[in-house]
């Protein structure tokens, strides 16, 4: 063999290696636990009353944090996808924030913001609405820490329409909210349901910020945390396991979802 | 009918400056230019897409600047359709109609019955170009824009297409202002020609004016014209001398008879230019005679050269002549030249008239 096909195959293997055992780290710990938790599991799903019930709060609080997320995160991600405007860079960035601060910081914000001694917490608690140990502190939880996401999937969903669709629209005799409904949101419609996904996933899997907020009622993954430090490895792989096929349910949807959306005027020629 | 006066805009870095033109009621306005000269942007402009930031501008007898695009009664169709890919080709046609009477005839005119329940996807590039000009007309706008929309089309298809919106635009009064690279179409369906470049209108008027006369070398290049010649002007007489066909000792405006000297050429020609002057003689290649021997007729410039170079271009040929170190080039039919025996290294002469010399 040549020096020059000797360093073209060592050039294809290292790389090739170094993704293998990448891949092969990222996969084996949640693959183990899933082998080792998964049917005992399921199991406990008939008989741990406490499993059941923070399962149930886990996908509801996660649902609701993900509907308000789309409901209040989409004309933001349309208007940083659409518009150039002074301090744009600037919103981008405050918006990724939540997703590189650790998540017992988040939590620990949240707590200063929505804790009943503050202004917006205390204005709450006076119409009633108490946050922190409280499922609506989860769902605060949840959304502070997963809306980023969404936000960033819908608008890259929003960058890939082209604008031009929007404009014959336009020219059509629409004006621009019914050309969003007609046009752009279906077009863009399965990149914001991937980053609904996203969403939802991330949020059932939150941890740090929810156990700040609130600790009980417990969801899935402050139980998994309880289980452990109460009861040692045994106990918590169950749960645990449940928590990983919560996420895989969203991660399978996605994977169906999965098709380009439209970019182009249709593969002219 | 639209009127721009001093229209600006601004799409990202690129500007659109002082553009002014009209396009009279039911004419039918192209847009020439060369690639990056803002054509597409001028009609996003008209169409409300691109908002003005300066200039007035009048559609369909109503001040439109600050309309909004669904209030203006304008057509767009870009050159790549953009159909909308979640539709059906019939939900696309029948979009933004309000009668459907209307959807049906346009799928007649342009024969789209047969795809009118397909998905838009399946569709050719010369499908989509269709589908698109009838889901703009569809709406029965008052303004069609149109931006290259017959380019994906095959020649026959896109003969047949050019004379059918020629006959919508003819019946239902339609005005039409069309972006095109192509000179031939420019002139069969021009009334207005508008020359864009760089954000700015050239030139605009009656496309054989603009083909004719263009205003600069740069804009006779631009459009075509083979013969390009710098030189300097002597001014012969005021009033036009007898080798002037038809104009003989008559005056016309600012207009003087010259003889116009480029390098050893020297050719006659009219123009409003002072004597003195250094100016560009522009003759178009098919107003360019060649013969075997020297042609009996008026023109008055006549010169004897040698054949450089005979192009066959179909049907269609270029010869060009070697006349004392400056090439002229004559269009005529290959026909013509098989007729002539017309073959490089061969002596020949070229005549053309002194009227068919634009001064600019």
């Amino acid at each position: 063999m040549s020096s020059i096909r000797r360093l073209a195959a060592v050039s294809t293997l290292v790389p090739a290696l170094g993704a293998s055992l990448l891949l092969l780290f990222l996969v084996l710990p949640i693959g183990e636990l899933v082998v080792q938790g998964s049917a005992s599991g399921i199991r406990r799903l008939g008989t741990d009353g406490e499993l059941r019930s923070a399962l149930a709060l886990t996908a509801v609080t996660a649902t609701v944090a993900t509907l308000l997320g789309v409901a209040l995160g989409t004309p933001l991600a349309y208007l940083l996808a659409r518009r150039r405007f002074r301090g744009r860079a600037v919103l981008s960035a405050l918006l990724d924030l939540p997703l590189v601060i650790p998540h017992p910081v988040a939590g620990i914000a949240l707590l200063l913001v929505l804790g009943r001694d503050s202004a917006v917490g205390g204005t709450l608690l006076l119409a009633g609405v108490r946050v922190v140990g409280t499922p609506v502190g989860i769902v605060a939880a949840m959304l502070f820490v997963s809306a980023p996401l969404f936000v960033s999937g819908a608008r890259e969903a929003f960058a890939r329409v082209d604008p031009r669709y929007e404009s014959v629209a336009r020219t059509l005799g629409d004006g621009a909210w019914r050309v969003f409904r007609r046009i752009t949101l279906p077009l863009a419609g399965r990149g914001l349901l991937a980053s609904a996904v996203v969403m939802w996933a991330r949020a059932v899997s939150e941890f740090g910020a929810i156990v700040i907020l609130t600790y009980n009622p417990k969801v899935v993954s402050v139980l998994s945390y309880d289980r452990f430090t109460t009861f040692g490895l045994g106990e918590a792989i169950p749960v645990a396991a449940v928590l990983v096929l919560l996420a895989v349910v969203p991660l399978a949807l996605l994977r169906t979802l999965r098709g380009d959306a439209i970019t182009n005027p249709g593969g002219m020629g | 009918m639209i009127v721009a006066r001093d229209l600006a805009a601004r799409q990202g870095d690129f500007r659109l400056e002082g553009v002014s033109f009209h396009i009279p009621p039911s004419a039918y306005g192209v847009v020439i230019g060369p690639a990056g000269s803002g054509k597409t942007t001028l009609l996003e402009a008209l169409a409300g897409i691109v908002p003005l930031t300066g200039g007035t501008l009048h559609l369909a007898g109503a001040d439109a600047a600050h309309l909004r695009p669904e209030q203006r009664r304008v057509g767009l169709v870009y050159q790549h359709g953009y159909l909308f890919p979640h539709l059906s080709v019939q939900d696309n046609v029948a979009y933004g109609a309000t009668d459907p009477a209307a959807v049906d005839e346009v799928v007649r005119r342009f024969d789209l019955a047969a795809l009118r329940h397909r998905d838009v996807v399946s569709l050719s590039g010369g499908e989509r170009q269709l589908v698109a000009l009838a889901r703009a007309l569809a709406r029965r706008p008052a303004i069609l824009l149109l931006d290259e929309p017959f380019s994906a089309l095959d020649p026959s298809r896109r003969t047949r297409t050019r004379r059918e919106v020629r006959a919508i635009h003819r019946e239902w009064q339609l005005t039409v202002l069309q972006v095109t690279h192509d000179f031939t179409e420019a002139g069969l369906l021009g009334d207005v020609a508008v020359l864009l470049d760089k954000g700015r209108v050239l030139q605009s008027g009656p496309p054989a004016d603009v083909f004719r006369r263009p205003a600069s070398p740069y804009i006779a290049e631009f459009l075509g014209a083979e013969n390009v010649l710098a030189g300097t002007v002597r001014v012969l007489a005021d009033a036009a001398p007898d080798w002037i066909e038809g104009l003989r000792g008559e005056t016309f405006g600012s207009m003087h008879a010259v003889e116009f000297t480029s390098g050893a050429l020297t050719l006659y020609a009219v123009g409003p230019v002072p004597d003195g002057s250094t100016a560009y003689a522009v003759i178009r290649a098919e107003e360019v005679v060649i013969s075997r021997e020297p042609h009996a007729s008026s023109a008055r410039n006549l010169f004897r050269g040698r054949i450089r170079e005979v192009a066959l271009l179909g049907a269609y040929a270029r010869v060009t002549l070697d006349v004392a170190g400056v090439p002229l080039v004559a269009g005529l039919t290959s026909r013509s030249v098989h007729e002539l025996g017309l073959r490089e290294g061969d002596e020949a002469w070229a005549t053309f008239k002194a009227m068919a010399v634009h001064l600019c």
